[in-house]
C-alpha cells in the first residue's frame, strides 16, 4: 500500500510537470510575432513604471515606433527579476534592466543580448537621479561616514549596493565596514525618517522625497563609479534577436530616436510620466531626470563588471562582448 | 428589518472607532503623516481614484481574475472532490498528494506563472485557482464523508444508480461543506489575485497599488488599499448571502435567528 502511494504521488507529479510544459510549449509559438491590420508588429516590452523607462512612452507618442511598423505594449513588472524570465521564456519580446543585473544574468548563462542603451547617469554631483541620502539631523557628512553605518538598497549584491561600496573607497573608507540592508525604494524615506537606516541609496522620485523632507545627499553614487555610467539597458534573448534581426533592428532605431528626443525635451518627458505613474506634481516638478544617451558607454560597463567581480556577484566573468551586440 | 440592521451596528462602531484612530495617530504626531496620511486625506484621494476611469478598469480587471478563478477552482474542487471522495480507495491513493500540494503557497508559483504566461490575466487565473481549489477540495471531501451510511445504504437498497445517490444523498449532505468552502475560497481567491497584480505587474488594483507606491503617492496607496479591503468584507458579505439562500432549506440556516 505504502508503495503504491508513493508511485502515485510520483505519477502525478510527472502528469503535473507534462502538463505544465504542454502549456508552456503552447503559449509562445502564436504571440512571438503578431502582425496587425497595417503590418505593424506588435511588441510587448517588460518595464518597471519608473522614470527611467520615459523614452519608451514619449517615442509611442511621437509616432517614432509607428514610422518603423512597430506598436509597442508596456507590461509593468514589479522588478527586474520578473522581467529577465519574462524575456527569455518569451513572454515579452524586450525589456528594461539595469546593467549589472544584465552581467549577472549572462554569467549565469541566461541567453540575454543587449539590443539599446536605456538610461544614464547625469554624471553631476550631487544632481543625478540615484544618490546616498541622509536624514537632516544625521551627521554622515561624506561616504566614508558609512563605516558602520546601516545603509538601504534597494536589491543586495547588485548595482545599487556595488557603487555605494566604489563611493566610500573612493573617498577612503573601507567599504567593507558598510552593513547593507535591503528595503524597497519606496520604504526608504519612511525608515530613514523613523532612524530605521542610517542612509538610503535611492532614485527618482524617492531622491526628491526625500530632499523635500530635509534631508541631504552625502554622495552620488553612479558619478563616483564612472563618468556617465550605463546604468540600465534594453534587452532580449539570444533567440528572438537571432530570428527577428529585423525587428531588433527597426526597435533600437526607434528607441535611440526616443532616448535622443527625450533629453532635448524635459518639460514633455515629465507631462508624460504623469500618464503612467502617480507621482505627485509637486514631487514630479523636482524630480531631476536621468540622462538618456542613445549609446551605452562602454568603458563605464567595464568598471561596473570589474566592480561586481570585485563584490563577488559572478559566478563567473561576465562576457561583455557577447552580451553587447 | 431592524433585526437585520441590529447586528451591523458593533461592527459600524468597530470601524467608526478605527477610522477616528487612523485620522489621530497621523494628526497627534506620532507618526508622519508624509507616510500615513489621515483618514480625511486619504478619503480625498479616494475621491480622485473614484473618479478616474483607469481605476474602474482596474477593479474590472482585479474582479474578473477573482470571479473567473473562483468559478474554475470551484467547479475543479467539487468534481475532482465527487470523484475522489466517491470512487473506492480513489481517496486512499490521492490522501498523500493532495497533503504534499495542498500547502505549497500559492504566492510561491509566481516564478512559473511568469514563465508560462508573463503578466497576463493567465497569470492571475493559474495562482487563483491553485490556492481557491484547495479551500472547495478539502471541504467536499469532509461533507462526502459526512454521508449517513444508513441514508446510503438504504439509497443502494432501493436501487439508485451512483449518480442518483450522489444526486438526492451524497450532494444534499455536502452541500453546507462545499458552501463553506466556497465562501472561503472566495476570499482567498480575491487575496490572490490582488498578491499577483501588485507583484508581478498583472494588470489590476494590485498594480495600480504598486505604482502608487513607487510614485510616493502614498495617499493614493493607503485609499487603493482601503477599496481592496471593502471589496474583501463585500465579497464575504456576498458569500454569506448565496450560502444562506442556497442552504435556506437546512437546519443550520433555519435555526439560525427568527425565520
Amino acid at each position: 500500500m505504502r508503495c503504491t502511494r508513493r508511485t502515485l504521488t510520483a505519477v502525478t507529479a510527472t502528469m503535473l510537470l507534462a502538463a505544465t510544459a504542454a502549456c508552456g510549449s503552447g503559449s509562445d509559438s502564436p504571440k512571438s510575432e503578431s502582425t496587425g491590420d497595417a503590418g505593424t508588429t506588435k511588441l510587448k516590452i517588460g518595464i518597471i513604471p519608473i522614470v527611467d523607462v520615459a523614452p519608451l512612452y514619449l517615442g509611442q507618442k511621437k509616432g517614432f515606433y509607428k514610422e518603423q511598423g512597430l506598436s509597442l505594449s508596456m507590461t509593468m513588472a514589479q522588478g527586474g527579476a520578473a522581467i529577465v524570465p519574462g524575456v527569455v521564456s518569451g513572454q515579452f519580446q524586450f525589456g528594461f534592466s539595469n546593467s549589472t543585473s544584465l552581467m549577472v544574468a549572462q554569467s549565469k548563462g541566461v541567453p540575454v543580448k543587449v539590443v539599446v542603451n536605456g538610461v544614464g547617469s547625469t554624471g553631476k554631483q550631487n544632481a543625478d537621479f540615484g544618490a546616498v541620502v541622509v536624514n537632516k539631523d544625521s551627521t554622515i557628512k561624506s561616504a566614508k561616514d558609512l563605516e558602520g553605518k546601516k545603509v538601504a538598497v534597494n536589491t543586495l549584491k547588485n548595482i545599487n549596493d556595488t557603487t555605494v561600496r566604489e563611493s566610500v573607497r573612493k573617498d577612503g573608507g573601507d567599504p567593507s565596514k558598510v552593513k547593507f540592508v535591503e528595503l524597497a525604494f519606496d520604504q526608504m524615506p519612511a525608515a530613514l525618517d523613523k532612524g530605521q537606516i542610517d542612509a538610503a541609496q535611492v532614485v527618482e522620485p524617492a531622491t526628491a522625497t526625500v530632499k523635500a523632507q530635509g534631508g541631504r545627499v552625502i554622495a552620488s553614487n553612479f558619478v563616483d563609479t564612472a563618468r556617465k555610467l550605463t546604468v540600465a539597458m534594453y534587452f532580449s534573448s539570444s533567440q528572438y534577436v537571432d530570428q527577428h534581426p529585423d525587428v531588433v533592428k527597426k526597435f533600437k532605431a526607434a528607441t535611440q530616436k526616443s532616448l535622443t528626443y527625450a533629453n532635448g525635451h524635459p518639460d514633455e518627458v515629465r507631462d508624460i510620466i504623469s500618464t503612467y505613474t502617480k507621482i505627485p506634481q509637486s514631487t514630479l516638478d523636482k524630480v531631476t531626470l536621468p540622462a538618456w544617451p542613445a549609446q551605452w558607454n562602454r568603458p563605464s560597463l567595464d568598471t561596473l563588471a570589474k566592480l561586481g567581480e570585485q563584490d563577488g556577484l559572478f559566478e563567473k566573468t561576465p562576457d561583455l562582448d557577447a552580451l553587447l551586440p | 428589518m431592524i433585526a437585520a440592521v441590529i447586528p451591523a451596528v458593533p461592527g459600524l462602531l468597530g470601524l467608526l472607532v478605527c477610522a477616528a484612530l487612523w485620522e489621530a495617530v497621523p494628526r497627534l504626531g506620532l507618526v508622519d503623516p508624509d507616510f500615513l496620511p489621515p483618514f480625511t486625506t486619504t478619503l480625498n484621494a479616494l475621491r480622485g481614484e473614484l473618479a478616474d476611469a483607469a481605476f474602474w478598469t482596474a477593479l474590472g480587471d482585479t474582479l474578473t481574475g477573482w470571479a473567473l478563478g473562483l468559478a474554475l477552482a470551484t467547479a475543479g474542487g467539487i468534481l475532482a472532490g465527487l470523484v475522489i471522495a466517491t470512487v473506492p480507495h480513489l481517496r486512499e491513493l490521492t490522501a498523500s498528494t493532495v497533503e504534499f500540494l495542498r500547502p505549497i503557497p500559492s504566492v510561491a508559483l509566481i516564478p512559473l506563472a511568469i514563465l508560462l504566461y508573463g503578466t497576463e490575466l493567465r497569470s492571475v487565473l493559474l495562482l487563483v485557482v491553485y490556492a481557491a481549489f484547495w479551500q472547495v477540495l478539502v471541504q467536499v471531501l469532509y461533507g462526502v464523508q459526512d454521508v449517513d451510511p444508513v441514508a446510503d445504504d438504504t439509497a443502494r437498497a432501493f436501487g439508485l444508480g451512483p449518480w442518483a445517490r450522489v444526486r438526492h444523498v451524497v450532494w444534499p449532505t455536502a452541500l453546507p461543506y462545499v458552501m463553506t468552502g466556497v465562501r472561503l475560497a472566495a476570499a482567498v481567491a480575491l487575496i490572490l489575485a490582488i498578491t499577483v497584480e501588485l507583484v508581478i505587474g498583472a494588470p489590476g488594483l494590485g498594480h495600480r497599488i504598486n505604482v502608487a507606491q513607487s510614485s510616493q503617492a502614498v495617499p493614493d496607496m493607503y485609499a487603493l488599499i482601503l477599496v481592496a479591503g471593502c471589496l474583501g468584507v463585500l465579497i464575504n458579505t456576498g458569500a454569506r448571502f448565496v450560502e444562506r439562500r442556497a442552504l435556506s432549506w437546512h437546519q443550520s440556516v433555519r435555526a439560525e435567528g427568527p425565520a
